[in-house]
């Protein structure tokens, strides 16, 4: 039951370009989930999508005052709460 | 004597580190390998009074697991025994981020250094920092930096050197992650103390504690802390079920970012928010969904402008210093005294070493130019940009670069692949890369297309090579993501660092690192091919000819002069006369008799004993192929616009064998530099062999297919003229 409400739940992978929102969790399955975590990728965390590479796939998403670039795949594991 | 200490450089990607460790050392620097990964170490020495510094230049990391080869490498360097302080240099207008490294250094307890760099952009961003109530909480001094201008380095020297007189009184911090964490700390760091393993004595066991409780890879590798093991499980299982944790693997960065969140709200100060405005308008154009991709096929273009038109008057100037030199060693050393050693130095070593050498301005400003795109932050967008396509093929936005580098030189363009961080992405990249058609194959396709092929085909025949390297390679990459390097990859995960201009300063020392090592290997491998080919070339040498030719040469001159032919009439006939007796002595050399040897096993791709040699010479550099026919068939000094060569080759070979050698040269090794350079980069003897092999095998079979059904389809078996 838990698992329908989390699908539920907006994910990064949704959030249009130049729309902020904050972190509300990361799912538990999420590959490289310490390395994002070690740039400030974690539950609480503000983002703002900045942009799209042209050919789909990476994401250009500024946290923590940095840009950090990385796959819409991995987006999908960060679930948000638009403000 | 001098004391010296041990000082490592740490901090994130893009902290400026490098631009520290660059004006701390200038050029004394030495740059390696790490063993067993194709991390690059860096270490220079500098000295302030009496102390003398070896300053350990460690690779960018966010943190101190084990997410990457590079934070493997600075935690292996860091728990060793023998480092006198860190310091750490950190990007103090992203303090937040840039402080969470910082949070596991001062777990180590090494007397630490904290360089609050690009403080002249924390200024801009307006933020304001209570230093003394910062260096109390990390326990460690800090100074304000700006590495690019120097700007507080003299200040920064002075507090290196007051810190390490006072090594023993340096403060540690005690860093606190909410009690009940900082309890499961204690239990582990208890249990681990009980221990008493020797060779960690140096470092508190609470740093094992932090590490074994988020389950770090690496320290989990030490097999000293097993017995620990059920102690954090069951630490974990408590903080779980209290529901003080979310996940086992990521809360600690929860609770440092948590902490840095306190200290920084405490510490820090915004007095006005500004962001980088400037560096976001430059990107809404770089990275745009339509302009960003043109754009950087402009960038690669000019680049590519940049490197060969400026390099070519400075190749041009080294060709002819060489042949100055091995001129005037031949003119002063008389023909008579130790002849094998005279052909064997101006020949053999200036001529080998001197060919690589002439490509060292190429080299110089391609690496110039990718300083420039490094430096200034475009690398990444470029990467940004280019990753949605590469990736179909196995590869990644990083990969672009490097490949289009090879066109112009596979040997500066394997190591232009250190700026992937994948390492499997990074060594798919190197083991296709030869396939990229460089340079040194151009003047073969120049040779032999004319040769063949009537003027309207020539530029199509041309294109259709390059393409045909372009499409082979990117397949292989597919392939090799499908089988060799299987698996899903690592996490991609790059920083779009704030565009920056690059500093003169770092441009030149980039250049003079890549120059350096050019050089040595043109001292050495290069050297020794040079050398081995040139005997091989040489001997054993035919003392007994089929003709006489000496006389052949004189009863021509008597002659021409007795039928009042021209000088020059005579001289082109004593020249056919000679290079005939060159191309009899070389198929009598070791060469030769390779070739002869081998020829059988070339045949069926359309290659006779002449090709064969050739192309073994060409292993050396590609080059080599088209001097070496030259002198089998009795050219001389050939080079890819001798017009006797082309009628040669007309004459004995049909266009389809043409157009197997052009494939054969394209899809071989394109030279022993490539090689080596590749063997350094892959850090991996096995790959390295296995490439050799696996081009070679790729280069027959598609050689062999082509001139099988060629011939069957009686394709090109004849000229069109």
């Amino acid at each position: 039951m838990k698992e329908n409400q989390e699908t539920k739940n907006a994910t990064l992978a949704d959030l249009p370009v130049g729309a902020s929102a904050k972190i509300v969790k990361i799912l538990p399955d999420m590959r490289g989930k310490k390395k994002f975590a070690d740039v400030g990728i974690t539950a609480g965390t503000e983002l703002v999508l900045e942009a799209k590479a042209p050919f789909g796939g990476l994401l250009r998403v500024r946290v923590l005052e940095t840009s950090m670039a990385f796959h819409s795949e991995d987006a999908k594991s960060i679930l948000i709460g638009t403000k | 004597m001098k004391k010296k200490f041990k000082v490592a450089l740490a901090g994130n990607p893009n902290c400026g580190k490098t631009s520290i460790f660059n004006v701390l050392t200038g050029t004394r620097q030495h740059v390696g390998n790490y063993p067993g990964v194709t991390v690059e170490s860096k270490s220079g020495h500098f000295e302030i009074g009496d102390i003398e510094i070896e300053l350990i230049d460690l690779p960018g990391v966010y943190s101190l697991s084990s997410g990457s080869p590079e934070e493997e490498v600075v935690f292996n360097e860091l728990t060793k025994e023998g480092i006198d302080l860190i310091l750490n240099v950190v990007d103090s207008s992203i303090p937040r981020r840039s402080l969470y490294l910082t949070t596991q250094l001062a777990e180590l307890h090494i007397p630490m250094l904290l360089a609050f760099n690009m403080s002249d952009d924390a200024r801009k961003r307006g933020l304001d920092f209570d230093i003394p109530k910062l260096e109390k909480y990390f326990g460690s001094p800090i100074v304000k930096t700006i590495g690019r201008t120097g700007e507080g380095v003299k200040e920064l020297v002075a507090a290196i050197a007051k810190t390490l007189k006072a090594l023993p009184a340096h403060g540690s911090p005690m860093l606190t992650y909410g009690t009940d964490v900082d309890d499961a700390i204690e239990a582990v760091a208890d249990k681990i103390d009980a221990l008493k393993i020797k060779r960690f004595a140096h470092i508190p066991s609470r740093f094992f504690a932090i590490k074994l409780l988020e389950n770090d890879s690496s320290t989990a590798k030490i097999h000293d802390f097993d017995p620990v093991k059920g102690e954090v499980a069951e630490q974990i299982k408590h903080l779980s079920k209290s529901h003080a944790i979310d996940d086992a693997e990521s809360f600690m960065a929860d609770r440092r970012y948590a902490m840095l969140a306190g200290a920084c709200s405490d510490a820090v100060k915004t007095t006005h928010e500004r962001r980088r405005e400037i560096s976001d308008k430059i990107d809404a154009v770089m990275t745009n969904k339509f302009f960003g991709l043109p754009l950087f096929l402009f960038i690669i273009y000019a680049m590519f402008f940049f490197t060969f038109t400026c390099a070519d008057p400075l190749m041009g100037w080294i060709e002819d210093g060489f042949g100055w030199l091995s001129d005037t060693i031949r003119d002063a050393w008389s023909e008579d005294t130790l002849p094998f050693w005279r052909a064997m130095v101006t020949d053999g070593i200036i001529g080998g070493v001197g060919g690589v050498i002439v490509f060292l301005p190429n080299i110089l400003f391609l690496f110039f130019a990718i300083a420039i795109l490094e430096d200034s932050g475009y690398m990444a967008r470029a990467a940004f940009v280019m990753d949605g396509i590469m990736r179909k093929f196995g590869l990644q936005g990083r990969s672009f670069v490097p490949l289009v580098l090879g066109f112009g030189c596979n040997v500066p363009a394997i190591m232009a692949t250190r700026c992937i961080e994948s390492e499997r992405d990074r060594i798919t990249t190197i083991m296709v890369l030869p396939l990229m058609s460089c340079g040194a194959r151009l003047p073969i396709y120049a040779l032999i297309i004319p040769a063949f092929f009537a003027a309207k085909y020539q530029a199509a025949m041309m294109w259709l090579i390059y393409v045909i390297g372009v499409v082979v390679a990117l397949f292989a990459a597919k392939l090799m993501r499908k089988t060799l390097f299987k698996g899903d990859g690592e996490v991609y995960l790059m920083e779009l660092p704030p565009y920056r201009l690059p500093t003169l300063r770092s441009l030149m020392l980039h250049m003079w690192d890549r120059g350096k090592m050019y050089l040595h290997k043109a001292g050495t491998i290069i050297l020794a091919t040079s050398i081995i080919l040139f005997i091989a070339n040489t001997y054993p040498e035919k003392t007994e000819f089929s003709k006489d030719y000496d006389a052949l040469v004189e009863q021509v001159q008597k002659d021409g002069k007795a039928n009042n032919l021209s000088e020059e009439k005579i001289e082109e006939s004593v020249a056919e006369l000679e290079n005939e007796k060159s191309a009899e002595a070389l198929e009598y050399t070791t060469s030769g008799r390779i070739g002869k040897f081998l020829e059988p096993v070339f045949k069926p791709i359309g290659f006779d004993w002449k090709l064969t040699t050739a192309s073994i010479g060409a292993l050396a550099a590609k080059e080599v192929f088209v001097s070496q026919l030259g002198i089998l068939y009795a050219e001389g000094e050939a080079d890819e616009e001798s017009e006797t060569l082309r009628e040669k080759l007309a004459k004995n070979y049909t266009p389809l064998q043409g157009f197997c050698m052009m494939i054969f040269s394209l899809m071989s090794i394109p030279c022993l530099a490539t090689l080596a350079v590749l063997k350094r980069e892959v850090n991996s003897w096995k790959l390295t062999i296995a490439e050799a092999i696996g081009l070679f095998v790729l280069a027959y079979a598609a050689t062999f297919l082509v001139y099988q059904i060629g011939t069957i389809l009686n394709i090109g078996t004849k000229l069109i003229s």
